[in-house]
């Protein structure tokens, strides 16, 4: 995807000199590897900066909201969904939208990488022009990784790399996958009985440190008031009692159900390395398989809890 | 001052053998991090690794702690009345601290306890605790403790420092509370000429591998508000998402925030971590909100670190250089970057 | 600040035994609660183990104030509204459907035993309904014994 570099840089420079859109959102390189800043471009001659590659991984839809007049963004196939809820939310207007769509060929998974190279300082994580080889660097050491084996959870089970929505394109379209496969983690905790269930929840939420960097990442979390700042009722305590813990993220990953992208923002944020994909993609497999829903994939269709029909699924009620 | 080595088998045999009579911490290999944890003779340290995840600072200031408790049944004696929490505080040691986060205790502390006041759950934990740290040989690309006044074998804040010479352990103290700790610790030999050697060798060689640097020259002397208005702080940290990790991450913060719960016909005060990161850290009770823009929340946090601390204490400035926030940040927003361009402003614009 | 006010935990063992399951009950106002008072009218049988929160509309509830309830130490919730296309306000009910299944789905995914949580549509004409479906509700949820999991209890803290 390094090459997209290139593209970008002049479609940006293009936009922001005609005038046609008053910011650009993109990435600049990081100041240390695996992570990239995104950043607001106003200015033609600050497109330099910008940078493209496998370590694109936050959500630029999470930026557009802030913006004023008519904002160029970057969209993966996940991001432009996430634009798609955006104008289906009425949180931005599509016409002050340009969106400039990058056919994705996944992002790598920063912890698998750090995991594999251990307690050893990477001083740079590049891509070879093959577009397949990740070459992790150090002081004394330098390995590679197939990008496959080191891919986010998220894009290695991804249906729709393309862009559904975009104005312009930085590359060829990509053959939307077949055979996907389910998604293991989801399946594995199906398995078990209730009980089992819970008892992994809690010891999988007992690290979380209540930093909300997963609800931040999260383009969809855009509630002027998030109910975990809410008091009179304050539905969830502030300390890191487990029972609060759990309660922020259930609902958490409730108020996604039917919204969800699976762009796996929430999951590459977290500090403490929490498998926050498990609540959000049971959802998103219940949506698909109940209502035969994927989110964000249909510009004109309402969000799957803002409709109903007369046949809804009702036998559990009695 | 004492001077002993270990083998690395007494080493940790050492620290598990102490545990058995008093809280111990420890940097102890989790399945998914390391993490500083109470040593309970089952878990595996780890001295090896560099940087723990989080910092320290939950030794002495626990993300949640009870101040309080209180009741509110009438029938009770003291209903209504808050009453302070019991804590039976016990001498405690903490091993592996990286002298980085050992000076962390000595800036925050102004904080807790000064001529004005003294906390007493922060203060009473620091005093009790001893400090044992673990000098770093391979400083890693976003240390950059050296430039803000410690170093990889700094002793600030330290009772005792260790050294690990490869097969074996350095120990050495420093304060009398560290010559005290020498001689509970079971097992190690006096150590000779050589080993010492080594450990300088050691010592010289990792300040010179602290490839990253900061300047902070021009800080003291800036007019504060000057720095407030400058243009850079506007859209420089866009990409910020405004979680609390690198707050939460960071050693020197020190931000809580005061909760009461009740539970029927009892309740609790207490204190858990806050971050000027949230929006919420700010907000009045009448709904307006003095930092309500993103960048004057990231601007607070620079602010406090590197021009408010330095102003008030005249010390400082309030950052150990562990470049832990920029290790945890999801959108890469640098420490070294902000002080960079704060420190360039100031020796420009004023 | 917290204003909780946890119901009595049955915690004693003698407490078990003569333990009763405490039930949220969310009925709408324009047809389970009149439901509810059709059959005390008519005088039929039906355990007393819930306490009745009266809602505008099935619509009204949302996934928060279910896990309130579960937080707060109940042992069971039930949610009650009009049949489909009875609703006052034409579709509230629809759109809660959606949301129902959805949050069930998850609150069986995370362990929280499916028996816990009920919903039914009954009428302000179906007294014998209600009736009915009171005495399963509590059936199911004194079969699963009191609520363990999602209990906000004093904070476990240092």
């Amino acid at each position: 995807m390094q090459q997209y570099t290139e593209t970008i840089r002049e479609i940006a420079k293009k936009l922001l000199e005609s005038g046609e859109v008053e910011a650009f959102i993109g990435y600049r390189k990081g100041s240390v590897p695996m992570t990239h800043r995104p950043v607001v471009i106003r200015k033609a001659e600050e497109v330099e900066t910008l940078v493209w590659d496998s370590h694109c991984a936050l959500n630029l839809a999470n930026y557009v909201r802030d913006q004023k007049g008519k904002i160029a963004v970057l969209a993966t196939g996940c991001n432009s969904r996430n634009l798609v809820m955006h104008v289906k939310e009425h949180q931005v207007e599509r016409e002050n939208l340009h969106i400039v769509g990058i056919p994705c060929t996944g992002m790598v998974d920063h912890r698998a990488i750090k995991k594999a190279i251990g307690d050893r300082d990477i001083l740079e994580v590049r891509e070879e022009a093959d577009g397949e080889t990740i070459v992790v660097e150090g002081k004394d050491f330098e390995e590679r990784f197939k990008k496959s084996d080191v891919l986010q959870r998220n894009c290695k089970t991804c249906k729709h790399p393309n862009p559904v929505m975009y104005d312009e394109l930085v590359g060829e379209l990509l053959p939307e996958p077949e055979n996907v496969g389910p998604c293991e983690a989801v399946e594995e905790v199906e398995k078990m009985e209730p009980e089992e269930r819970w008892t992994h929840f809690e010891s999988m939420f007992s690290d979380c440190i209540r930093c909300y960097a997963c609800r931040n990442a999260c383009p969809l979390c855009y509630c002027p008031t998030c109910f975990v700042d809410e008091n009179r009722p304050q539905w969830v305590g502030k300390s890191i009692d487990k029972s609060d813990t759990l309660t922020f993220h259930f609902l958490r990953a409730f108020h996604m159900a039917g919204r969800c992208t699976d762009c796996g923002a929430c999951e590459r944020v977290c500090p403490v390395d929490i498998p926050l994909k498990y609540l959000t993609n049971k959802l998103n497999k219940e949506a698909l398989a109940i209502y035969g829903y994927e989110a964000g994939m249909d510009p004109d269709s309402k969000p799957l809890l803002d409709k109903y029909k007369m046949t809804d699924l009702n036998d559990f009620i009695r | 001052m004492t001077r002993k080595v270990y083998t690395k088998e007494e080493w940790n045999s050492a620290v598990t053998r102490l545990a058995e009579n008093q809280r111990v911490f420890a940097p102890v290999k989790e399945e998914k991090y390391t993490a500083f944890k109470p040593v309970n003779g089952r878990n595996n340290f780890d001295f090896d690794t560099l940087k723990t995840r989080m910092s320290p600072k939950q030794v002495v200031f626990p993300q949640s702690e009870r101040m309080f408790e209180f009741s509110m049944n009438p029938k009770d004696e003291n209903s209504g009345v808050l009453q302070e929490s019991p804590k039976g505080h016990e001498a405690q040691v903490v091993f592996g601290l990286r002298p980085c986060d050992a000076m962390s205790f000595e800036l925050v502390r102004p904080n807790f306890d000064n001529a004005e006041y003294r906390d007493p759950w922060w203060t009473d934990r620091y005093e009790t605790t001893t400090f044992v740290g673990m000098g770093c040989n391979q400083p890693r690309q976003t240390c950059f403790c050296t430039s803000v006044g410690s170093g990889p074998f700094s002793e600030k804040g330290l009772d005792a420092i260790a050294c690990d010479l490869g097969e074996s352990i350095l120990l050495k103290a420093v304060t009398e509370k560290g010559e005290e700790l020498l001689k509970a610790l079971e097992g190690g030999k006096d150590a000779t000429d050589e080993d010492v050697k080594a450990a300088e060798h050691l010592a010289q060689a990792a300040e010179k591998g602290v490839s990253s640097a900061v300047e902070t020259d021009g800080l003291k002397d800036v007019a504060e508000k000057a720095l407030f208005e400058a243009e850079f702080w506007k859209d420089t940290f866009d990409g910020c998402i405004n979680c609390g990790a690198c707050t939460y991450a960071c050693p020197t913060c020190w931000c809580f925030d005061i909760q009461d719960e009740t539970y029927k016909d009892e309740g609790l005060r207490m204190r858990n971590w806050d971050s000027c990161m949230f929006p919420l850290f700010t907000k009045h009770g009448m709904g307006h909100n003095p930092r309500g823009e993103k960048y004057q929340r990231v601007r607070q946090r620079f602010m406090h670190k590197f021009k408010y601390y330095i102003e008030k204490y005249d010390g400082g400035p309030l950052c150990v250089g562990c470049g832990r926030c920029v290790d945890v940040c999801p959108a890469n927003i640098d420490i070294r970057e902000a002080v960079g361009l704060m420190n360039q402003f100031s020796k420009q614009g004023s | 600040m917290n204003t909780n006010t946890n119901m009595a935990k049955p915690d004693a063992p003698s407490a078990v035994e003569a333990w009763e399951p405490k039930i949220v009950a969310f009925f709408c106002n324009w047809c389970t609660y009149g439901a509810a008072d059709l059959a005390g009218v008519n005088r039929l049988q039906y355990p007393p183990n819930f306490k009745v929160i009266r809602v505008p509309c099935s619509g009204r509830i949302s996934p928060k104030l279910i896990l309130q309830a579960f937080r707060n130490g109940a042992d069971g919730v039930w949610v009650s509204g009009c049949h489909p296309g009875d609703c006052h306000y034409i579709e509230g009910n629809l759109y809660a459907r959606r949301r129902f299944t959805m949050f069930r789905e998850m609150m069986k995914f995370i362990g929280i035993e499916e028996k816990r949580l009920h919903f039914s549509w009954i009428s302000a004409a179906e007294g014998t309904k209600f009736a009915e479906v009171a005495r399963d509700v509590i059936n199911d949820v004194k079969a699963l014994g009191p609520a363990q999991k999602l209990i906000k209890r004093k904070a476990e803290v240092e």
